[in-house]
């Protein structure tokens, strides 16, 4: 309906004005973030399984991914999980790619969120984003991706996958309280100090992301503790 | 005489039809006998590689092609060609033999709430130099018109392979140490193009938006003698990059140096000398390499 009656002349003209111009970044109140604890995680994998019944998902898309990282030469092994969904980046990369506007920014508390029933499934979000957050259903051929459980959130409760972690090493909180380790979680013991990259990640720098790692003692990345 | 002994010819012609069918179908069926994976059971990637190659409607001689490739799925992701050294020989035909749906899958027409595609616009899109319908990421890269005049892509190019069994890089010998975490292409890769217009360095008043009317939207006014040595890596084309840049002014520059930045950051692109370049290096410039990276190098351009 609203398509019937746009003035083509006004759409030009508007096009032409924002011509050239740069994404702005939405600078929130408060930017919530996710905190995982490397060492402590076991890999239930109840998170995933948690996330994946609260959106519905068919098997392949995974709004939320534990990655196992094991490594070394007998004796000196290692293993230890790294466990991430979306990040709510504070300068997300999916947000400006997308061509529809389906991908947004809450003011009021950082989340990044995508209304799919705007997506066209060209899916540059899931190839801009660092860490793979955005995840395609191929059977609707749209993107979808974590929010953080917005519903969760706004009714003053965490997300489901930080409520099913039975070791407690899974947790949400204003990022910079959790990068300054004073805010209140079970997912960091006192003596504990967070980072905000483990090995193998993405650069940080490329969109800030809203997570912080207790680390392994193979996972440091040298150089780049907690901010 | 007994009618049912008169009929006992009819129970070999049976046989010997059942057995000529079972081998037929045998020897039909794909020659490691391995059966293919179900498709529900697997994730989308496994979905991808598994489906057929070519759509329905594909020549008999795409078919006979893609036939070629096993089609156990197993088999396919511990292929040679998604490792070093063969994936830095794998060309475009290559890897679209199992991986053809990447250019072959559509956008839809419309959202599932009804936004057409040919009705939104995306900031970045409102450059001259960025032209046609709605695209695939994939497409854009591989097959867009413009991408093809600027640039010689190829799969290869930000894909480099990966361990089926590694989720991060580092986990067995054979895993590629640029593999980040849930992704397939390294984003320092995307960042060449997709990175911020870095205003400071250059010494502009602003962002290009801001201050590229003071400078005619022509990058060239002073590029036509600084860093004059540039885009020569083997995945674009420096003449037509040129050319383009020449004619249709900064649209075309500032499309990869600014006007798609997903990335909070700038690449920090090699510092190639080029013919009158003062023995002086400013201080943001001092970390860089003086050449491109190795993989990048167009053959025969270094000694």
């Amino acid at each position: 309906m609203a398509n019937e009656t746009l003035d083509k002349a006004k759409v030009k003209e508007a096009v032409q004005r924002r011509k050239k111009e740069t994404y702005t970044p939405v600078i929130p109140v408060q930017q919530f973030g996710f905190v995982h604890n490397n060492v402590d995680c076991i890999g239930c994998r109840a998170c995933e399984i948690a996330c994946k019944d609260k959106n519905g998902l068919a098997p392949g898309p995974r709004f939320r991914r534990v990655m196992y990282v094991e490594g070394g030469t007998y004796p000196d092994v290692y293993a230890y999980k790294v466990n991430m969904s979306c990040n709510h980046c504070a300068e997300p990369a999916c947000l400006p790619t997308c061509p529809t506007g389906a991908i947004f920014k809450r003011v009021k508390d950082g989340i990044v969120d995508i209304d799919s029933s705007l997506c066209i499934g060209c899916r540059r979000c899931e190839a801009a984003c660092p860490f793979g957050a955005p995840q395609f259903i191929p059977d609707q051929n749209i993107v979808s991706k974590c929010n953080m459980c917005v519903d969760e959130i706004d009714a003053g409760r965490k997300p489901y996958c930080v409520q099913a972690c039975m070791m407690r090493v899974l947790d949400i909180g204003p990022i910079d309280q959790l990068r300054a380790g004073t805010y209140p979680t079970k997912a960091v013991a006192p003596h504990e100090k967070v980072v905000r990259q483990v090995k193998s990640m993405a650069n940080p720098e490329l969109t800030n992301p809203s997570i912080v790692f207790v680390p392994h003692s193979k996972g440091i990345v040298e150089d780049k503790g907690a901010k | 005489m007994n009618a049912n002994t008169d009929k006992w010819w009819v129970g070999v012609v049976a046989i010997i039809l059942a057995l000529v069918g079972g081998f037929s179908v045998h020897f039909m069926s794909d020659s490691n006998g391995a059966p293919a994976p179900a498709a529900s059971n697997t994730s989308p990637k496994a979905q991808e590689a598994a489906a057929p190659s070519t759509p329905p409607t594909a020549p008999a001689t795409q078919v006979a092609a893609a036939t070629l490739v096993t089609n156990d799925y197993g088999r396919a992701r511990y292929d040679p060609i998604h490792f070093k050294p063969a994936i830095d020989k794998a060309t475009d035909a290559d890897c679209l033999k199992c991986h053809q749906e990447v250019l072959d899958s559509k956008t839809r027409d419309a959202s599932p709430a009804g936004l057409k595609k040919t009705d939104t616009l995306a900031w970045y899109q409102t450059l001259d130099t960025y032209a046609g319908e709605q695209m695939t990421f994939h497409q854009r890269h591989l097959t867009a018109p413009f991408i093809k005049k600027v640039a010689t892509m190829s799969c290869t190019t930000c894909h480099q392979g990966n361990n089926p069994r590694d989720e991060v890089s580092g986990t067995s010998a054979d895993s590629p140490t640029d593999l980040t975490m849930r992704k397939m292409v390294d984003p320092n890769l995307c960042l060449r193009c997709h990175g911020q217009f870095p205003y400071q360095n250059m010494g502009l008043p602003g962002p290009w938006h801001e201050s590229g009317a003071a400078f005619q939207n022509n990058c060239l006014l002073c590029h036509v003698s600084i860093r004059t040595n540039r885009h020569k890596v083997n995945y674009l084309n420096a003449a037509a990059i040129e050319q383009e840049a020449t004619a249709n002014g900064g649209d075309s520059c500032y499309g990869c140096h600014g006007g798609r930045a997903w990335y909070r950051t700038s690449f920090p692109y090699p510092r190639h000398a080029w013919p009158g370049a003062g023995a002086t290096v400013p201080d943001w410039a001092k970390d860089r390499p003086t050449e491109s990276d190795l993989r990048f190098l167009i053959e025969g351009s270094k000694p």
